[in-house]
């Protein structure tokens, strides 16, 4: 399928509100509700005319403006690639899990739930990953963090 | 008496500083006698932040950076990064560029390629193909040196092209080396391949099945190596890699033993690669005329290229400012790291050794 055939397909079959976000890239961008994160994944990992069963990246963002969670699966049976995205409630930033689907996304979230500190429901192994085991100094990757330590440079 | 013996299981450390964790990785290892019952990594030796001093630095300003994500292959760090911003913009890269690209990363593929072969030889105890592969590998680095002055963090790959052109005497010390590389490849075959001890060590030792190619995300060699046909350089293809002919090993036991078989035929591919590349090397610009104040458009972007351990990726998003909002690196290592616990469960410490080794783990490219 070609990316607009892609786009067509998933939106048909898929019963839940999904927003297309037309852009010039390779692959179909979607924008997902929060509470259907869990059952599109399930959707495009099971259908076999999608069988996205690879997990290429998972990143968290922080656009100054809200925090989002990016999934970026691709199939290595039809090699397509899809991209969608979920925005998390500022005040609560909180998403479930989607590692029981593509195991890979195990580590993905943990670093997401290290670095931005949004929580992940039903993650099995939510522990220090990348920062110091007695870090208390916040979540760095938010924007306008300032770490303790930080010591910023002179205006010019 | 009999039944009051008893064996506890043990828990040790393995690494940070075990010189065949390949960086600095610490295992938690939890053996029964010599088997390993459980296996947890522990990372963040090499935490650099490399992601967030990129949202505080200009777009040319994080090449040298991406030089650092994973340095044994840096031509392709840069490459990946100076890719996915090259989306967000309308430059036309110049024919010559991205035919030194090719050369360069595929030239580096091999350099990656011998390092991991090598250094699989010494921790299993076999110090002579270190020596050769290394032999190999200085020409290659003598190759890049003179292009860029530098052996291994190159700052090559810019964004609209390259930063400089080849030098003369470049292609001649090429086809040099391409020459007499074919026979150094029988060379280390016929130390390692048929070698039964290579073999016991190696055959059947960590095998990743189809399945956990695809949950685990696990690519590059170590996914062709369980009979898993992905390459991205054919399969999302980018820069000039349909024009050249060349094929894809991909084999079937998924044992460490086939990863190892998957390297060597891939470093011919590519030594055939850049063969055609040379002959076919159009003359012209270097690189595509970039403002100095460089600004892509705003929109995001995921891009991959086959690096030599597998994918690696770079998602971008951008504001059409002058610096990267988000950066967000992808590495091999990371998943194939992460399969680790499944696959070791049930045998000895010094088949960890060999996987660790076959699966080319590069820690820096996991911490960033």
């Amino acid at each position: 399928m070609n990316p607009a055939e892609l786009t067509a397909y998933i939106t048909s079959n898929f019963s839940g509100q999904l927003e297309t976000v037309e852009n010039d890239q390779a692959e179909p961008y979607f924008i997902v509700p929060l509470s259907d994160l869990v059952p599109f994944s399930k959707f495009i990992h099971d259908d076999p005319q999608l069988e996205l069963n690879y997990l290429m990246n998972m990143a968290g963002v922080d656009t100054g403006e809200q925090f989002e969670v990016v999934l970026n699966p691709c199939s290595l049976v039809n090699m397509q690639r899809l991209f969608f995205k979920v925005v998390l409630d500022r005040g609560d930033p909180k998403f479930d899990t989607v590692s029981n689907l593509w195991a890979a996304a195990n580590w993905y979230e943990r670093e997401i739930w290290e670095l931005y500190g949004f929580e992940i429901t039903g993650h099995p192994n939510l522990k220090r990953f990348l920062l110091p085991d007695d870090w208390d100094d916040g979540f760095p990757l938010r924007k306008g963090w300032v770490g303790k330590n930080v010591i910023p440079l002179p205006e010019k | 008496m009999t039944q009051d013996l008893h064996t506890e299981k043990m828990v040790i450390n393995m690494g940070p500083h075990h010189p065949s964790t390949h960086g600095v990785c610490r295992l938690i290892l939890t053996l029964d006698g010599e088997n390993v019952v459980e296996c947890e990594p522990v990372i963040g030796y090499l935490h650099r932040s490399i992601e967030k001093i990129c949202e505080n630095r200009t777009y040319a300003q994080c090449i040298p950076l991406m030089d650092r994500f994973e340095y044994v292959t840096s031509m392709s760090c840069n490459w990946v990064f100076a890719l996915a911003t090259e989306k967000l913009t309308d430059l036309e890269i110049p024919e010559r560029a991205e035919y030194l690209r090719v050369i360069m990363t595929e030239l580096n593929r091999i350099a990656s390629h011998l390092l991991c072969i090598g250094v699989t030889g010494l921790d299993l105890g076999a110090l002579t193909p270190f020596l050769y592969t290394f032999r190999e590998r200085e020409l290659i680095l003598d190759l890049f040196e003179m292009t860029c002055g530098q052996r291994l963090t190159y700052n090559y790959i810019r964004i609209g092209g390259v930063s400089q052109d080849i030098p003369d005497e470049f292609i001649p010390k090429c086809r040099e080396f391409l020459d007499i590389f074919d026979e150094k490849v029988d060379d280390y075959e016929k130390v390692l391949t048929e070698n039964p001890i290579w073999m016991a060590r190696n055959k059947g030792i960590g095998v990743i099945s189809k399945q956990q190619v695809y949950d685990f995300a696990i690519s590059g060699p170590s996914a062709r190596a369980s009979g898993v046909d992905f390459d991205i350089r054919r399969d999302d293809p980018y820069s000039v890699y349909d024009r050249f002919d060349y094929t894809i090993p991909v084999f079937e036991g998924g044992d460490s033993y086939d990863r190892y078989r998957a390297r060597v035929q891939e470093m011919r591919e590519s030594a055939k690669i850049i063969g055609q590349a040379l002959d076919q090397l159009p003359g012209g610009d270097i690189r595509a005329k970039v403002r100095a104040m460089f600004k892509p458009k705003a929109g995001e972007v995921y891009s991959r290229i086959e690096n030599s351990r597998g994918e690696m990726g770079i998602y971008l998003l951008s504001d059409g400012g002058k610096k990267p909002v988000r950066v967000r690196a992808r590495g091999a290592s990371y998943n194939h790291l992460l399969i680790i616990p499944e696959i070791i469960k049930g045998l000895k410490i010094a088949d960890l050794v060999a996987i660790f080794a076959s699966l080319d783990v590069i820690l820096p490219e996991i911490d960033r």
